[in-house]
C-alpha cells in the first residue's frame, strides 16, 4: 500500500536568496534518490520552504522497493561445457560466485552468442527500511552558494556533513510514523549544549508568535495536512505563493491609505520582491514616514537607501513623485505595530542624515579633483587602480566616438565622461551606496553644471543590464548623450572584459565574481542597437574594438582563443533570448567572432524571420550543405580561369546565374538590406537544383572536376559570407552519394 | 537603561551562561575578534566561553564627532562560545530578552551576512540581526581563523552597544546617550573623536610625507618585533605587535598615505604574520592549544 512520506529539515536562517533554488533542488534530488532506491512515487514530490525549513512531501508512496532483477552473465556456452556436456571450471567458478548450483544457471541469448548466465532476484525491502538512506543521500544531494562546516557528520562514511545553516531538526514520517534516522556530532563538539539530531515527529512555529503555550514549542505531527494546518495555526504559511499574496495585498492596502502606490523603481532597480517573501515565515506589513527635508536628497538616494539597505518599499504619489513614507515588511503580527513602524523610522532617518551628510561633502570637492584618490582604490591587482582604469577608458571612449562612431565632435565628450566615469569611487556616498556607482557621479556632474553629454553619460554608464531590445536606457533618458554614453558605456565594458581575461579570469560555471558575462553582454546589446540607442547606424564588427581595448594590456596576450569563444557566446546568447531560432543565430555567426557586426548579426536575423516562408531559400539551404560537403579543402576559388571549360548547359546556366547575382547580394548586403541579399539567394534554387540534376561534380576528368569544384565552391562562398545557411538546412534530405 | 548598565546586563547574562568575564584587549584593535580571547581562543579543540567588552577603532569611520551614528571609536560586546550550543539563537535572544527588549514586541531577524577578515585570515558564516530594521549584532560560525580550519565550531556573538543603547534609550545621536550617573557619552567621549580623527586624517603638524614614514617606519619596527618575538616562541607578545602592525595600516589608510598596490601588500604581510602566529600558537601537532 502507498503511503505518505513528510519530510522536514528544521534550520536556522537560511539566506533568502537561497531558497528557491533549495526548493526545487529538494523535489529534484529526492526524485532521484527514490528511483535510485526503487520506491516508486504514486503522487508528484512537493517541496516548500521557508527561512527555517525544507520541506518535502510525497502523497503516496510505494510501502516496498519494487524487486530487483537483474541477468549477469557468466562464460559463453562454448567455454562453459565440454563436449560432453560437463560444466567447465569456468561454470564450476561462475555459479561459485553466486553461491549456486550450476544447474540453476540458465542460458542467456544476446547478439554476440549465448551466454551461460545467472539470474539474480532480490526482494525489494519496506520503505521504511531504505529511507534513512534515501534522507542521507538527499542531504549530501543538495549544494549550496557558500557552505559551513557545523561539527556534524553522518553515518554513511562520507565524513563532515556540510551545509546552509546548522540543521536543528528532522522530521521523517513514514505513514505518519517516525523512520530513525541521525545526524551526529563530533566528538569535539559533543557534549551536555551540543547532541545528535535524531528524526522525529516534531516541528516548530514561529520563533515570537503563538495563540496558545510558549511561542517556538515542538509541535507534534502526523501527515503533511496535519503539519501545514498546525504550522499555520502557529504563525508559519508554509506556501511561498501564500506569503507573496499576502506581502502584496498588505502592500496595496497600506499604500492606499497613504493615498500612494508602491514605486515602481522596486521592481525596476531590485528584486525586493522576490526576496522579501523568503525572509518571512508570517508576513504583515507596518507604512513609517520620514521627514520632507529629505525629499531634497536626489530621488536615487532615497530609493536606493529603502530598497537596498532597509528593504522597505518606497511609495510614490499619483504623479509618480516619491512620497515622505515607506512600507516595511515584517515577519510578525504585532500587537503594535506603530512601535516597530516608529523604529523603523529612526533607523531610515539616521541612515537619510548619513546620506545628507555625503550629499552636503561630496559636493564640496568637485569630481575632477576625485581622480586623484582613484590610484588608492584597487580595480584588479594586475589590472592596477581605478585611476588607470579611468584614463584607459577616457582614452577607449574619445576613440569609439571619433573612429568607431565616425563622430569626432563629440569625442571630447567621451573622453571627459570616461575620464570621469569612475571618480565618484572616491565619494563618501558611493562608498556607503555602492549601487549608486555611475549614477551617482552623474548627479554630482550635473550639480556641477557639466553639459548633458557629460553628465548623463556618466549616469548610465554601468547600463545596460538586460540584453532585451527595451532595456534601459532609452533614447529618451539619454537625450543629448546618446553618442558620448554609448561609447562610454562600451569602454568600460571592453576594458573590463578584455583586461580581466588577460588577467587570467574566467567566468566559470555559475560563477562570475566581476560580471564578466553581464558586462559582455552590455556590449553585444550596444552594439546590436546602436541605431535605435543613439542614431548611429555603423554595424560595428567586434575585432577591431576589441583589439583597440587590447593595446594598453600589450594585446590579448595568450587570452585570444578565451576571450573569442566567450564573446561569441554572449552574443548567441543575447540573440536567442530575443527569440531568434537557435539555426538562424548559427547561421549568422559563421565564421570568425572578430569579424561578426552585433547589429548585422541582428539585421540578418529579422531579414531571415521574414523570409521564413521561402522554400526556395530552404532547398538552397540543403543544397548548400551538400555544396560544402564536396567541397571541403576548396578555398579561394578562381572560377574565371576555369569558366571556359563549363560547358553543359546547367553548368553554363549557373555560371551565369552566379555573375548576375553576386553583385547583387553583395550590394544588398553592404545597404544592409538583407531581406534583397537573402531573397537573392532563394532565386539561386532553380538554377542550383537544375545543376545537380544534370552535372556530375565529381568527373573523371580531373580538370572538369576541378573546374565545378571552382563553380560550387564560388557559390558557397558568396552565400557563406551573407550566412551560413546550411546551418538552417531541414533534417537530412536523401543523400546523392556523389561518385 | 544606560550604557554601563546594558555591559553589566549582558556580562551577569553571560557569566551565567558559563562565560568567562574577560577583560578589553589593552591595545588598538579594529574589533572583538582581534583580541587573543578570540583570536587564539577559537584554534584548537579546547572548549572555552568567554564575555568582554572591546573598545573598536575604525580610524576610516572617525566623523570629527559630528555624524550622529559614527565614530573612530565604538565599543563591541564579544561572546565567543565554544563549541557552538545548539539553542545558540535562543541564547542569544534571551539575552536580548535580558536587556529588556521583548522580542514579541519587535521584528527581529536574522538575515545572511558573513564575516570575513583578510588581515587575520579569517571568516566565518552567519547573520546580522536587525531590531525593526536596525542591525545590532553581528552573529557569526568561525570557520577558519589564522588560515586554519577550526573544529568544533565557535560561535561568535558581538553586540553594537551604542546601537542597542541608542534604542533602548530612544536617542537620535550617539553623543546623546546617557553613558552612566546622568553622564553623556559626549561628555566622556567627543573631544577625544575630534582629536582622534584628525590624527586618522593626517591633520597634525607634520608634512604629510613625514607622517607617512613615520608610520612606515613604525610599522616596519612592529612588524619586526613581533617576527622576533615568534622565533623566540613568544605567541601572545607575537599576537599584539602583529596587532600593532594592523592598527597602523590601518592610520597609513585612512590618512590616505599609500597607493594601491602599497595597501594589497600591507594587507597581505599582516595576514602572513597572523597566519604564522596562529600556527605557532596551535602547534605543529595542535598540542599547545590543547593545553
Amino acid at each position: 500500500m502507498d503511503r505518505e512520506l513528510l519530510i522536514e529539515i528544521g534550520c536556522e536562517e537560511i539566506p533568502a536568496s537561497w531558497l528557491p533554488g533549495l526548493t526545487s533542488q529538494v523535489a529534484r534530488h529526492l526524485e532521484a534518490r527514490l528511483k535510485e532506491y526503487r520506491l516508486a512515487p504514486g503522487a508528484p514530490i512537493e517541496s516548500f520552504s521557508t527561512p527555517r525549513r525544507l520541506t518535502a512531501r510525497v502523497a503516496r508512496l510505494s510501502e516496498r522497493q519494487t524487486d530487483l532483477e537483474e541477468v549477469l552473465t557468466g562464460p559463453p556456452i562454448s567455454a562453459a561445457f565440454t563436449p560432453g556436456g560437463e560444466p567447465t571450471p569456468a561454470a564450476a567458478g561462475f555459479a561459485k560466485k553466486y553461491n549456486v548450483d550450476v544447474t540453476a544457471l540458465e542460458r542467456h541469448e544476446t547478439p554476440r552468442g549465448t551466454y551461460l548466465a545467472y539470474r539474480l532476484r532480490q526482494r525489494g525491502k519496506a520503505a521504511v527500511d531504505v529511507l534513512a538512506d534515501v534522507m542521507a543521500a538527499l542531504l549530501r544531494d543538495l549544494t549550496f552558494p557558500k557552505q559551513m562546516r557545523w561539527d556534524a557528520y553522518l553515518e554513511d562514511g562520507k565524513g563532515d556533513l556540510v551545509f546552509a545553516r546548522p540543521i536543528r531538526w528532522i522530521v521523517l514520517l513514514y505513514g505518519g510514523r517516525v523512520v530513525p534516522f541521525v545526524i551526529r556530532r563530533t566528538e569535539s563538539s559533543q557534549g551536555p549544549l551540543v547532541q545528535d539530531i535524531r528524526s522525529g515527529a516534531n516541528t516548530y512555529g514561529h520563533r515570537f508568535l503563538t495563540t496558545s503555550g510558549r511561542a517556538g514549542r515542538a509541535i507534534k505531527v502526523k501527515t503533511f495536512e496535519d503539519y501545514q494546518a498546525r504550522l499555520l495555526e502557529n504563525f508559519v504559511i508554509l506556501d511561498r505563493g501564500e506569503r507573496e499574496n499576502r506581502i502584496r495585498r498588505e502592500l496595496e492596502t497600506h499604500a492606499r491609505r497613504l493615498s500612494a502606490r508602491v514605486s515602481p523603481q522596486v521592481t525596476m532597480q531590485s528584486a525586493l520582491l522576490q526576496e522579501v517573501p523568503d525572509l518571512v515565515e508570517y508576513p504583515s506589513v507596518v507604512a513609517g514616514h520620514f521627514s520632507v527635508e529629505f525629499l531634497d536628497l536626489p530621488e536615487e538616494v532615497l530609493t536606493t537607501t529603502m530598497i537596498h539597505h532597509q528593504h522597505y518599499f518606497p511609495v510614490v504619489d499619483e504623479d509618480g513623485r516619491l512620497k515622505p513614507a515607506f512600507l516595511a515588511v515584517i515577519n510578525m503580527q504585532p500587537e503594535k505595530p506603530e512601535l516597530i513602524a516608529r523604529n523603523s523610522e529612526r533607523v531610515l532617518t539616521a541612515r537619510l542624515r548619513d546620506a545628507r551628510f555625503f550629499w552636503d561633502a561630496d559636493r564640496k570637492v568637485p569630481l575632477e579633483s576625485r581622480i586623484e584618490r582613484l590610484s588608492t582604490i584597487l580595480f584588479h591587482k594586475k589590472l592596477g587602480s581605478y585611476r588607470e582604469k579611468a584614463e584607459r577608458v577616457a582614452s577607449l571612449s574619445a576613440w569609439i566616438a571619433a573612429e568607431a562612431f565616425k563622430r569626432p565632435e563629440l569625442a571630447i565628450h567621451a573622453e571627459r565622461a570616461g575620464r570621469l566615469s569612475k571618480a565618484d569611487l572616491a565619494t563618501e556616498m558611493v562608498r556607503e551606496l555602492t549601487e549608486l556607482q555611475g549614477t551617482m557621479g552623474g548627479i554630482y556632474a550635473r550639480e556641477e553644471n557639466l553639459p548633458e553629454e557629460v553628465w548623463k553619460a556618466i549616469y548610465y554608464h554601468y547600463l545596460p543590464i538586460g540584453v532585451e531590445a527595451d532595456a534601459p536606457p532609452t533614447r529618451q533618458q539619454l537625450g543629448a548623450a546618446a553618442v558620448p554614453w554609448a561609447a562610454v558605456s562600451l569602454a568600460d565594458k571592453l576594458d573590463s572584459v578584455v583586461g580581466m581575461l588577460s588577467a587570467g579570469e574566467r567566468p566559470t560555471g555559475s560563477r562570475d565574481p566581476l560580471g564578466l558575462r553581464r558586462q559582455a553582454q552590455g556590449v553585444v546589446k550596444v552594439l546590436a542597437d546602436l541605431p535605435e540607442l543613439t542614431g548611429v547606424d555603423e554595424r560595428l564588427t567586434l575585432g577591431p574594438l576589441l583589439a583597440r581595448a587590447a593595446e594598453p594590456f600589450g594585446g590579448y596576450k595568450d587570452s585570444a582563443p578565451q576571450l573569442f569563444s566567450f564573446m561569441a557566446d554572449r552574443l548567441t546568447y543575447l540573440l536567442e533570448q530575443r527569440g531568434f531560432d537557435v539555426r538562424n543565430v548559427r547561421a549568422v555567426m559563421s565564421g570568425s567572432i572578430e569579424n561578426v557586426s552585433p547589429l548585422e548579426a541582428r539585421r540578418k536575423l529579422e531579414a531571415l524571420v521574414q523570409m521564413s516562408g521561402s522554400a526556395a531559400l530552404l532547398e538552397v539551404a540543403g543544397l548548400l550543405k551538400r555544396v560544402k560537403n564536396i567541397t571541403k579543402g576548396v578555398t579561394g576559388p578562381t572560377l574565371d580561369r576555369h569558366a571556359v571549360r563549363l560547358t553543359e548547359p546547367a553548368e553554363a546556366a549557373l555560371l551565369a546565374e552566379i555573375e548576375r547575382r553576386a553583385p547583387a547580394i553583395r550590394d544588398a548586403a553592404a545597404r544592409g538590406e538583407y531581406r534583397d541579399a537573402f531573397a537573392e539567394v532563394a532565386s539561386f534554387q532553380p538554377s542550383v537544383a537544375k545543376f545537380f540534376d544534370d552535372v556530375l561534380v565529381m568527373a573523371e576528368d580531373e580538370t572538369l572536376r576541378t573546374a565545378r569544384l571552382a563553380l560550387v565552391a564560388t557559390l558557397r562562398d558568396i552565400i557563406v559570407n551573407l550566412a551560413d545557411i546550411s546551418e538552417i538546412a531541414e533534417t537530412q534530405q536523401p543523400q546523392h552519394v556523389e561518385k | 537603561m544606560t550604557l554601563q548598565d546594558l555591559i553589566l546586563k549582558l556580562s551577569a547574562y553571560w557569566a551565567s551562561h558559563g562565560c568567562l568575564l574577560q577583560q578589553p584587549l589593552d591595545l588598538e584593535v579594529g574589533a572583538g575578534t582581534s583580541h587573543p580571547e578570540t583570536l587564539f581562543r577559537v584554534l584548537g579543540p579546547r572548549p572555552w566561553s568567554v564575555a568582554y567588552v572591546q573598545p573598536s577603532r575604525r580610524p576610516d569611520d572617525g566623523r570629527f564627532g559630528q555624524n550622529p551614528n559614527r565614530v573612530f571609536k565604538h565599543h563591541q560586546f564579544q561572546v565567543i562560545l565554544k563549541p557552538s550550543p545548539d539553542e545558540v539563537q535562543q541564547l542569544y535572544l534571551d539575552s536580548l530578552e535580558a536587556c529588556g527588549i521583548n522580542p514579541r514586541q519587535h521584528d527581529i531577524r536574522f538575515e545572511e551576512d558573513n564575516w570575513e577578515s583578510p588581515t587575520l585570515g579569517a571568516w566565518g558564516i552567519g547573520w546580522q540581526v536587525l531590531l525593526d530594521g536596525l542591525e545590532i549584532t553581528q552573529f557569526t560560525y568561525f570557520q577558519q581563523v589564522g588560515g586554519l580550519d577550526l573544529a568544533p565550531i565557535s560561535c561568535e556573538i558581538t553586540y553594537g552597544l551604542e546601537r542597542i543603547a541608542m534604542f533602548l534609550q530612544r536617542v537620535d545621536n550617539m553623543f546623546d546617550l546617557e553613558w552612566g550617573g546622568g553622564v553623556k557619552y559626549g561628555e566622556v567621549r567627543l573631544q577625544e573623536e575630534i582629536e582622534q580623527s584628525k590624527y586618522a586624517f593626517g591633520q597634525v603638524d607634520m608634512p604629510p610625507a613625514e607622517f607617512a614614514a613615520l608610520h612606515r617606519d613604525l610599522f616596519d619596527k612592529y612588524f619586526g618585533l613581533s617576527e622576533k618575538l615568534l622565533a623566540s616562541g613568544l605567541v601572545w607578545p607575537a599576537l599584539e605587535h602583529c596587532l600593532k602592525c594592523s592598527h597602523l595600516f590601518n592610520i597609513l589608510d585612512s590618512s590616505g598615505s599609500i597607493g594601491v598596490t602599497e595597501r594589497t601588500a600591507y594587507i597581505l604581510r599582516v595576514r602572513q604574520l597572523a597566519v604564522r602566529i596562529a600556527k605557532a600558537y596551535v602547534g605543529d601537532d595542535g598540542s599547545r592549544a590543547a593545553d
